[in-house]
């Protein structure tokens, strides 16, 4: 009976289960009797200014030579990691009395595979210089001296490379002797600068464009060919090992600035463009239990012209802010809140950026709003500058709008 | 080992499932009157008997009538019809289960585990649009919760006198309940996540006495006194808002903002019941017993910080039904006489607390049990249907089908000495 029983019992659960489908719909209410709403709230911007700094392409893809339209590119700057890219030779190996280092070569690469002009570079280094002579991210026309430069070092023009049976590179190559080696290897100077200096002869010459360090497949090499021994009588044949650059930048010389440049929101990296906005949010605070879904900082661009990629990267600043006239500074003094980085694309001639995040602190009072800078993304056309609506426009000037949900 | 198994797997799976009610957002929801799937049946409050003469399985005063030890457990499937929005839920659960030692018919002990509430629902409302400064939003409102307080018993019946019995039950409250309140800005989802914990104990004492008996007919009385020894307390862990970016119902990585706060508030005193039952039962000799039943709940609960969208709970509950039911004789050579019907109807009206509105729920409950082997296993079948509506609000219409196994045993009973 038992055994009959289990059956029945077994088939009568899983009937049940079979049967028992779970159904969930949700049932309409009506909106006005529920909690959590959704409130939204307009900010004026009431002060904005331009103010100009140095030039800023140093995170750049590439690196130039010559004139590009109103950009004078004095030279270029190059620093070459210390150990290779096998992450075992450094400079100072070549000490070793097993290994002879003959000679060294820094390659450059040119954007385009073929050559429509030609003209002569020339190469110097540092070596009075200990262990560094620029930053890619702050050196600039105005705080970098030309004359810590050596004499010319090494000559080169531009030629075609074959890298293999269908492809062709355009290239720079400096040669170099053991002298310039033997300063890289010294070891009475703790990590040595590495660095160069890479100019055109001619200063007047035309736009070249070459890859810089932020550019993984064609970044500027130095390579360093040497003769290792097995013993005192045997050598095995001569071979190179290769350093990347690490840092390299473009030095433009001090860029023209326009009325429009100044009349209006402006942002450029290589013109060093940059705007401070402040919005009136005094008295507001966020309900507790609350989350700012947008926060939209509405900029509208000036000219139409068409624009792919070009994004626009603000901050807030945490000191106050010179709203009365445009300044040139020699380095920018707004410090920013980095961790409240908003950044966004230009669409349809409209940027929108969100400041939710830092709005939110505003409105629980843990921050204190002194404005938001905005400047170029490091992504963006460098070269391009673009202006957009200030206080003075009667329609399109710039308005924060915040949607957020309350309990 | 297959069979236990499937049981265990069985009621895990379901436990958690239950099915959706407008009413289940009322503070803790609605506080169930009928356990087990033969007081189902007879839409009984569990006072007077329906699982067997003189015993019902939600009365501990009666189970030292019963005849054999018993594993018993309960499943219900219920559906919820929102009438004027053409809106149905259904779901199934786990109801009650119980083990209960009958002992020389005199004293009993039992353990029970049953879901004492229910807060599953799921409201959405209509889309809004407005348009702020030249953008469009579209706009609506979720709440969903689940969960309740469950209740672990260990009861206790012992004899007065020959014709009076008494039960005490001692009843730990525990559990958890979820919310989550959204609002749904063009597609994205801010939810707001709610955990409440609970642990409380009641007292209840129950009563069953013969008043009068003769062939043809007897007279019963049942009652039983519920007391709150320990307020429902626990724990509220609010979760802030979150921006739920790739819709994926918890909160990850790619949600605003990076991090999540939780305020924890320990709360005290969310639900004290008390409560007063009485039930009357007239058994006739052919089996027939006509019986009607009387119940008065109170929510003595000073703290309001519960779980509620509708800010209101249920503060008062009064229970009157009654019906009949016959049951079938175990001997009998027609399996048709085997089998104990039960037909019942009963009025629950609860009171708001903030809002002093009335809910009313009337229901109409059907039931059948069969027992077999010699053992005396039962297996019980119910139906309730009914239809709940409040002051200025929804009629919700719900029907519920319960099942019912209980697996008898010889343990501790007199048995027959050895000539």
């Amino acid at each position: 009976m038992y055994n009959n029983f289990k059956t029945f019992f077994i088939i009568n659960l899983i009937a049940i289960l079979f049967f028992s489908a779970c159904d969930e719909a949700a049932i309409p209410i009506d909106t006005s009797k529920t909690p959590l709403s959704i409130d939204t709230i307009s900010f004026p911007v009431v002060n904005t200014i331009s103010y100009q700094v140095p030039p800023d392409v140093g995170s750049h893809e590439f690196l130039y030579f010559g004139k590009k339209n109103e950009f004078d590119f004095l030279y270029n700057l190059i620093r070459f990691s210390s150990i290779d890219s096998t992450n075992q030779q450094t400079f100072t190996d070549y000490n070793d009395s097993l290994i002879v280092a003959d000679s060294m070569k820094l390659i450059m690469t040119f954007v385009l595979d073929s050559i429509d002009q030609n003209a002569d570079f020339q190469l110097r280094y540092f070596p009075n210089s200990g262990d560094s002579v620029f930053n890619e991210l702050s050196t600039n026309y105005t705080n970098f001296d030309y004359l810590n430069a050596s004499s010319v070092i090494s000559s080169s023009s531009l030629s075609i490379v074959n890298i293999d049976s269908v492809t062709s590179q355009v290239r720079l190559n400096f040669l170099m002797d053991t002298t310039i080696i033997n300063v890289f290897s010294d070891t009475s100077v703790t990590s040595f600068n590495a660095s160069f200096l890479v100019e055109l002869k001619n200063k007047n010459a035309s736009e070249f464009k070459f890859f810089s360090s932020n550019n993984l497949s064609s970044p500027p090499k130095l390579r360093i060919f040497y003769r290792s021994f097995l013993s005192d009588s045997v050598v095995l044949d001569t071979s190179f090992h290769t350093y990347y650059s690490s840092q390299d930048v473009s030095i433009i010389d001090k860029p023209y600035i326009g009325s429009e440049d100044t009349y209006n929101l402006s942002v450029g990296l290589a013109k060093g463009l940059r705007s401070l906005v402040l919005v009136d949010m005094e008295g507001w605070k966020l309900p507790e239990h609350s989350i700012v879904s947008s926060a939209d900082l509405v900029y509208n661009k000036i000219n139409n012209d068409t624009l792919i990629g070009y994004s626009v990267s603000s901050y807030p600043i945490n000191n106050q802010a010179d709203f009365s006239k445009f300044n040139i500074y020699d380095t920018d003094p707004y410090n920013i809140e980095s961790n409240y980085l908003s950044s966004a694309p230009i669409i349809d001639n409209i940027l929108k950026i969100d400041y939710r995040k830092i709005l939110t602190d505003y409105g629980r009072g843990s921050k204190i709003n002194y404005g938001f800078k905005i400047q170029s993304s490091q992504n963006s056309d460098p070269f391009k500058t673009v202006q957009f609506h200030n206080l003075n426009s009667n329609v399109t000037y710039p308005v924060l709008r915040v949607i957020y949900v309350t309990k | 080992m297959l069979l236990n198994k499937f049981i265990k797997l069985y009621l895990f799976i379901f436990s958690f499932i239950f099915s959706q009610s407008i009413y289940n957002a009322y503070g803790l929801g609605l506080s169930r009157t009928s356990f087990h799937s033969s007081v189902n049946g007879a839409g009984s409050v569990g006072l007077i008997p329906s699982f067997h003469p003189g015993v019902s399985m939600d009365n501990t005063a009666t189970w030292p009538g019963l005849n054999f030890t018993y594993i018993s457990g309960s499943y219900t499937n219920q559906a919820h019809a929102i009438k004027s929005s053409n809106i149905n839920n259904q779901a199934s659960r786990f109801n009650k289960f119980q083990f209960v030692i009958p002992i020389r018919e005199r004293y009993a002990l039992g353990l029970t585990v049953k879901p004492l509430n229910n807060n599953n629902s799921f409201f959405t409302t209509d889309t809004l649009a407005f348009n702020f400064e030249g953008t469009d939003i579209l706009t609506s409102k979720e709440f969903r919760s689940g969960g309740g307080i469950m209740e672990a018993s260990f009861g206790l019946a012992f004899p007065l006198n020959s014709r009076m019995g008494l039960g005490i039950t001692i009843n730990h409250l525990f559990g958890s309940s979820r919310n989550e309140q959204s609002v749904i800005i063009n597609n994205i989802y801010y939810r707001m996540f709610n955990l409440r914990t609970y642990t409380g104990s009641t007292f209840d004492f129950d009563f069953a006495g013969l008043l009068f008996k003769d062939s043809s007919l007897s007279i019963s009385t049942y009652a039983r006194v519920g007391l709150t020894n320990k307020p429902v307390s626990g724990n509220l862990y609010n979760f802030n808002f979150y921006e739920d970016s790739n819709n994926s119902y918890s909160f990850d990585s790619d949600d605003y903002p990076g991090d999540l706060v939780v305020d924890t508030t320990s709360i005290s005193n969310i639900y004290s019941p008390n409560s007063f039952s009485f039930g009357v039962n007239l058994a006739f000799k052919n089996s027939l017993n006509i019986f009607s039943e009387f119940q008065m709940l109170n929510d003595e609960s000073t703290n309001d910080n519960y779980a509620s969208i509708f800010n209101d709970k249920i503060g008062s509950k009064y229970h009157f039904g009654g019906g009949l039911i016959r049951f079938g004789n175990l001997n009998a050579r027609a399996w048709q006489d085997q089998i104990t019907f039960r037909l019942g109807a009963y009025r629950d009206n609860y009171s708001l607390i903030n809002s002093r509105k009335s809910l009313i729920e009337n229901g109409i409950s059907i039931g059948f049990g069969f027992k077999f082997a010699a053992s005396g296993n039962q297996i019980d079948f119910s139906y309730r249907n009914g239809s709940r509506l409040i002051t200025d609000g929804q009629k919700e219409l719900f029907k519920e089908i319960t099942i019912g196994v209980s697996l008898g045993d010889m343990w501790f009973l007199r048995r027959r000495a050895k000539q």
